[in-house]
């Protein structure tokens, strides 16, 4: 297995043998296929951290995330949503699905 | 390293995230076109209602062409939200500059797209956006042909009820 990208709390790599992704949480890593990545992508960008400094919104700063349909659930607090959200960017960079990439390594 | 993400999908994600987004204003422009022709057909606009349901499945199909392009180059197309429709218009000429007024905003937001993929070197999804680049100009041209006539016809008297019956010749 690659290593991808690694955050603070989380490493993605892919696995060529397999043509998919593994994401390791910490306390368990997690098969992905690259659907499930995006998917994983869509749901980490529509969060809106901003709602963890408001009591009304997100009184208690947590996001309950689900992930490959329905296999797994993950309780991630705000620290871990921001670093959830710079692995995904970073990640995406370096598979080179991101344009922000090669724009900055040209 | 095997590029198993690019093999997998054949556009940037960028493009992605701005094509979901234009998924949701053509859904949103389906319902408005849909809330607009329950608002002609409540006030005797009986053509210009069967006007406004025709656009509102245009829409929709764009919408779709927008949903499979997604498909057929494995990105992620999101089912959209559609939400604040209005239903209140002060008359048949407001219907129609709202009309207008809306296809300049989807007009912009299509010329955005392609400017972001033309920078990001995709070059598919650009190609994929020239079809509705001149898609907008005709519909535009038909909106701003039917103000015209409004213009022309005047809404005094008999004028409303034949402008209602003009627009049947904007019915394909
Ligand atoms: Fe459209
Ligand atoms: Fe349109």
């Amino acid at each position: 297995m690659n290593v991808i990208f690694q955050s603070t709390y989380y490493t993605l790599y892919q696995a060529n043998n397999e043509r998919c992704f593994y994401l390791d949480f910490g306390q368990k890593t997690v098969r992905m296929s690259l659907c499930q990545l995006l998917s994983l992508r869509h749901k980490i960008m529509d969060i809106h951290i901003e709602d963890h400094f408001d009591g009304d919104l997100n009184s208690h700063g947590f996001e309950v995330l689900m992930l490959c349909n329905k296999e797994h659930l993950f309780i991630l607090n705000t620290l871990e949503i921001l670093d959830l959200k710079n692995l995904i960017e970073n990640g995406f960079m370096a598979i080179g699905l991101s344009a922000k990439s090669k724009v900055l390594i040209q | 390293m095997k590029d198993i993400a690019r093999q997998s999908m054949s556009i940037k994600v960028e493009s992605m995230d701005l094509l979901n987004g234009q998924i949701k204003i053509e859904a949103h422009a389906s319902a408005t076109y849909l809330a607009m022709a329950s608002w002609c057909e409540q006030n005797g606009f009986f053509t210009s209602a069967k006007f406004f349901f025709k656009q509102a499945e245009e829409e929709r199909e764009h919408m779709m062409k927008i949903f499979n392009f997604l498909v057929d180059t494995g990105g992620n197309p999101i089912s959209p939200e559609v939400t604040d429709i209005n239903h209140d218009y002060s008359s048949i000429t407001d219907i129609f500059e709202s009309t207008l007024e809306h296809e300049v905003k989807v007009t912009k937001s299509i010329h955005n797209i392609v400017k972001k993929a033309r920078q990001a070197g995709d070059i598919a999804t650009e190609r994929f956006l020239d079809w509705f680049v001149m898609e907008q100009v005709e519909e535009e041209n038909t909106i701003r042909d039917i103000l015209d006539m409004i213009e022309v016809t005047g809404t005094e008297g008999v004028g409303l009820q034949m402008i209602d019956n003009q627009v049947a010749n904007w019915i394909e």
